[in-house]
């Protein structure tokens, strides 16, 4: 059964890279698609996502309050949330594990690091790599 | 005859967007890709693009500065400014630069293809909020751009311009000479003159003014969420 993947960023544009990176590799569904954290949480409900692509900084809701809602909500069972961000810092990665995050990816690192933070969140592991790290933590 | 596009975005996820984008449309292709002001330029000398779309906020060579390098190389080339912010100053400089597009990076997946499409008809394509306040300084002043506030920046050569970037994005004096194929001495020359010519007296005072005159960009972390937006 494929992996359904719900991605979460306010630019469309980043949405439309994170598609087409995801969508190239056999297994995985891009399921839908929100702009902000309060589209994020409607489209848990009514898609079901396995895994949310969640950015940090949009609109109306942030990230990491959506994050706390999903896991206060219990919505999804297993359902994790990989955080993909331009906040290359620890203290945010911290902030986003302790919200209830599985995985964080540096935006700008995504195309190299995304698809291996899928593939762990995918089996709930931890993935966590910021941009300066020379090796991940998974 | 391809319509060939060069894209300068120091985030590959960006990038991989945007071509996305316009390669759906027939007879435009991506001839290129630079994740840096410094590669865009070295790029579009060699592959002679007809449309160059830059980011501001790109390391080593900001997307402004990559712009005047670009059109002080070939005076032909169409430049389209991509941003995360249309402030003034922002607009100011996109438009001094030379650019004849300037596009939201939060609107690109609507705006981006027809700022192309202005730019091979030899049109120039602005957000609505550019097209106001170039209005508004034709209207007041009669010409093009009302200037309260000139931005430090043309004290600056273009040189000391890139020195500056380098310095401030965290580089020793030694590894922006290798950067840009200069003596340590020279640079250490270029980072006095800054210095005086800006009555300067620390890094961090360069810094601040790198950051105020857009030749950095900075990200801050938001608690809540907000209509503002920081980068892509």
């Amino acid at each position: 059964m494929a992996v359904r993947i719900l991605l979460v960023d306010d630019h469309p544009i980043v949405r439309q890279g994170l598609r087409t990176l995801l969508e190239g590799r056999s297994g995985w569904e891009v399921v839908g698609e929100a702009s902000d954290g309060v589209e994020a949480l409607d489209k848990v409900e009514t898609l079901l996502p396995d895994i949310v692509v969640l950015d940090v900084t949009m609109p109306r809701m942030n990230g990491l309050e959506a994050c706390r809602l999903i896991q206060k909500r219990q919505m999804g069972a297993g359902l994790e949330v990989l955080f993909v961000t331009q906040h290359d810092s620890p203290q945010m990665m911290r902030e986003a594990l302790d919200a209830g995050a599985r995985g964080y990816v540096v935006k700008s690192n995504a195309a190299r690091d995304l698809l291996e933070a899928v593939e762990a969140v995918s089996q709930h592991r931890v993935f966590t790599a910021l941009a300066r790290s020379p090796n991940a933590s998974r | 005859m391809k319509l060939r596009i060069l894209l300068a975005d120091d985030h590959e996820i960006v990038r991989r967007g945007l071509c996305a984008l316009l390669q759906k449309r027939e007879g435009w292709e991506v001839c290129g890709e630079a994740s840096d002001g410094r590669e865009a330029v070295e790029m579009a000398k060699q592959l002679k693009p007809d449309v160059v779309i830059v980011d501001i906020g790109m390391p080593y060579l900001n997307g402004l500065d990559t712009t005047r390098q670009l059109l002080q190389y070939d005076p032909h080339f169409k430049v389209i400014v991509l941003t995360i912010t249309d402030s003034d100053q922002v607009i100011r400089e996109a438009l001094d630069a030379g650019a004849r597009g300037f596009v939201l990076k939060s609107d690109a997946a609507r705006d981006l293809v027809a700022a192309v499409e202005a730019l091979q008809s030899k049109r120039m394509f602005f957000t609505p909020r550019v097209n106001d306040l170039v209005l508004a300084g034709f209207l007041e002043k009669g010409h093009a751009i009302s200037r309260n506030e000139p931005p430090d920046l043309p004290t600056l050569t273009a040189r000391e311009r890139e020195v500056t970037q380098l310095l401030a994005e965290g580089k020793s004096s030694k590894e922006v000479a290798v950067l840009l194929n200069l003596s340590t001495k020279t640079v250490e020359t270029h980072r006095s003159n800054i210095m005086r010519k800006l009555s300067l007296h620390s890094i961090r005072d360069l810094v601040v003014y790198a950051i105020k005159n857009n030749i950095i960009q900075i990200q801050m972390p938001q608690r809540r969420g907000t209509p503002e937006t920081t980068v892509a």
